[in-house]
């Protein structure tokens, strides 16, 4: 009571002997709740305090302080909200840092390295711009253990060691390269099943919510029969069957693509459910009503007022769909299934590094690591977008 | 027809009905017709693309069962055989007819033996590894989510909440070669370790069941810790749980009688498909560690171009996933009544 009635209001005689007249700051901190007197030492102040603290915390991280918020673009706030989310900031930081090395460095990785003896006998001299690419074999050089991890198990790291900065595997490919490789596959990969995600997921889930009837009800069986139907059993049938059709069609490449849109046939359904509940609810918004009495088209309403709106949901569960979809990747290729050798692929490389697990520790080590980190910080990043552009899901 | 052959799934369907009648009374003959109707339409779309995807194999029967003894004749003698020079409809028409006698086929391999006969004898195997890894998961992930729901906030809950989604990110695979390269190294110092392969997998064998289990379980166990601290939270904003701790019910009582059993709710939808692709082995798994399981099966088929064994297995798990859907379901209408008109 005397909280609202602010600090320099006349506080009535007969709640003074309560001890809480005066100064009130809200929300109250420690050292206020000190100054009480009677009250304070009944109401526990430390879990009064948590308490205040964490409504604090709650305001700031979920709404808009009013002053910040009214000069913002809903898409302005919802990017400062991730730039406050350091966890998400950081997992972004290394996301980037990994993409653009992988991308770029291997330029780079070509003319770096000594001139080792390699070849079919042993004694042929072989630069970095030959055993540096990632499909190059020095069968004499294979499972040679690179430099770091001789320094790991403290041995002395011969010539060849450090032409293999990570080793070389059992075909005497070099490991940093193919794993540099394989992160552009899986990004690859990612972004074509999440652009097909998006675009299938986002055309039918609008119009199924905007006008229901047959493309609704078709929706919802389509979904119904995907649920039955394991995403990723479908792919693995789909890769085995159309996959050497492709091959034959677009080269290498054709498998990859096949698995691709097959993983984006197999998970739209999910981003149009989504789309769909959210646009159900736009719908019914009395802006939506406004602008359709002043004469605004359907096509008008679905592409200036629901579509805009449902950016942030899409963007957001798109990120969270990528982790799924570079593990998808990973998994095929693991089976055998996806990227054929000499190709590379992480998953790729993760089962043959396997079958040699127990000689050979390191060569199935770095892609796991690798792609342990890659995924990690793609689930805490894609969790911080989801906390910031859709923050009523959160809990 | 053979009945005995059948037996196992003459149980199943008896269980099935009996369920279904025994709770339709509880949930109502609309809505009981209404599921069925969906089920059968999504087993008849499941098998259709199953069907469709084995016409699309670059190998057909008859390739895959001559081989290099290729003649004109044998090769028409087969292609009749198989049905393969009847129009597809009618083909799959044929396939269907056999799906409803529970015939799954004959493998191209291995001399033709059923392909049901190759999968029942891996099942046991998938479902040991699979029915323990789920429950394990399950019991974990349940209490884990509900104390970080309970104590929500705290630093217990942040630790939960972060391992929860690295490992729910995580592929099962890549904690193979970890664990792989921990034991090798506990057996190069003489210490005690676990196999790191686990090629006779099931009781008789028990060191070999404990890292594969742990390893499928922990992966699922972050999806239960998930969807439980949310419902859990969800439940606990309620006002009936305020009312029940305002009329001073002890916290054991508000949780276990208030919080649980509405925050179960949510929890039916993952664990009903969870039970489901039990069936189908856990592929990634079951190759790593070289169980032989249906999943190995599978994937072997695959590589084999067996198209009945894959075909079957598909089958076997689209029935699983929409039998268990269906389950779930008629569960949502007798845990919680309202649910009864969705």
């Amino acid at each position: 009571m005397s909280i609202e009635q602010g600090p320099n209001q006349q506080v009535p005689p007969h709640l003074e002997s309560l001890g809480t007249s005066g100064a009130a700051p809200f929300p109250p901190t420690d050292g206020s709740l000190k100054d009480y007197g009677p009250l304070a030492d009944t109401a526990e102040p430390s879990t009064a305090a948590t308490q205040s603290e964490l409504d604090l915390q709650a305001e700031q991280g979920v709404g808009e302080r009013v002053t910040e918020g009214q000069s913002l673009s809903p898409l302005q706030a919802s990017l400062r909200r991730l730039g406050r989310d350091r966890r998400a900031m950081a997992c972004f930081a290394i996301i980037l840092f990994i993409v653009v090395a992988s991308y770029i460095f291997p330029f780079f990785y070509l003319h770096i390295g000594p001139t080792i003896q390699g070849g079919a006998s042993g004694a042929t001299a072989v630069d970095p711009e030959t055993y540096h690419q990632y499909t190059h074999q020095e069968l004499l050089l294979n499972n040679t253990p690179g430099v770091v991890w001789k320094l790991l198990t403290l041995q002395a790291p011969t010539t060849e060691d450090f032409a293999y900065p990570l080793g070389a595997d059992q075909l005497g490919r070099d490991i940093f390269a193919r794993t540099m490789a394989g992160i552009n596959i899986s990004i690859q990969v990612a972004l074509l099943v999440e652009l097909l995600d998006i675009m299938l997921g986002l055309t039918i889930g609008t119009l199924a919510g905007f006008y229901g009837k047959w493309v609704d009800t078709g929706l919802a069986r389509f979904t119904d029969v995907m649920f039955a139907f394991p995403g990723l059993l479908l792919v693995i049938l789909a890769a085995a069957t159309i996959g050497p059709v492709a091959q034959k069609q677009f080269g290498p490449v054709g498998q990859l693509l096949v698995v691709a849109v097959v993983l984006g046939i197999t998970i739209w359904p999910q981003m149009a459910r989504f789309v769909r509940g959210q646009s159900l609810q736009i719908k019914e918004q009395q802006y939506i009503e406004a602008s359709r009495t002043v004469g605004g088209s359907n096509r008008h309403l679905i592409l200036s007022h629901i579509v805009p709106n449902l950016f942030s949901i899409v963007i957001a569960a798109a990120t969270l769909n990528i982790v799924g979809t570079i593990t998808a990747e990973a998994v095929i290729s693991l089976l055998g299934l996806g990227v054929q050798p000499p190709g590379s692929s992480l998953g790729l490389m993760i089962s043959e590094g396997i079958q040699t697990v127990t000689a050979y520790p390191f060569e199935a080590l770095y892609p796991s690591l690798i792609l342990i980190l890659l995924v990690a910080c793609f689930a805490f990043f894609g969790d911080g977008v989801r906390d910031a552009f859709d923050p009523r899901t959160k809990d | 027809m053979n009945v005995l052959s059948n037996l196992p799934a003459i149980i199943l369907l008896t269980l099935i009905v009996g369920f279904l009648v025994f709770t339709g009374f509880r949930v109502g003959l609309q809505f009981l017709v209404k599921r069925i109707a969906g089920l059968v339409f999504v087993m008849f779309a499941a098998s259709f693309i199953t069907f469709t995807l084995g016409v699309w194999s670059p190998i057909t029967a008859v390739d895959a069962q001559l081989g290099d003894k290729y003649t004109p004749q044998k090769a028409a003698i087969l292609h009749h055989f198989y049905g393969l020079d009847k129009p597809f409809f009618e083909r799959y028409w044929d396939y269907v007819t056999r799906l409803m006698r529970f015939d799954l086929g004959d493998s191209w391999l291995s001399r033709g033996r059923s392909v049901w006969s190759i999968l029942s004898g891996q099942l046991p195997a998938s479902l040991l590894l699979g029915l323990s890894a789920v429950g394990i998961a399950v019991l974990v992930g349940i209490s884990a989510g509900m104390l970080a729901a309970l104590r929500s906030n705290s630093r217990y809950d942040t630790a939960v909440q972060g391992s929860a989604l690295f490992f729910y990110a995580l592929p099962t695979f890549v904690l193979y070669p970890i664990f792989a390269i921990s034991m090798t190294f506990l057996y190069n110092r003489d210490l005690p370790h676990l196999p790191v392969v686990s090629t006779e997998f099931g009781l008789a064998h028990p060191e070999q069941m404990i890292a594969p289990i742990l390893i499928f379980a922990l992966v699922q166990m972050a999806f239960y810790v998930r969807i439980t601290r949310t419902s859990t939270l969800e439940v606990l904003r309620q006002d009936y749980v305020r009312t029940a701790k305002a009329k001073g019910l002890s916290q054991r009582q508000v949780v276990w009688r208030h919080t649980f059993r509405n925050a179960m709710i949510p929890l039916l939808t993952a664990i009903g498909p969870a039970l489901a692709f039990v069936v189908n082995g856990a592929f990634i798994t079951e190759t790593v560690f070289n169980i032989p399981g249906v999943g190995t099966t599978t994937l072997s088929s695959i590589a084999q171009n067996n198209t009945p064994v894959v075909q079957g297995t598909v089958i076997l798990l689209a029935v699983a996933v929409a039998l268990m859907n269906l389950v779930t379901d008629v569960l949502y209408g007798v845990i919680d009544p309202r649910i009864k008109t969705v």
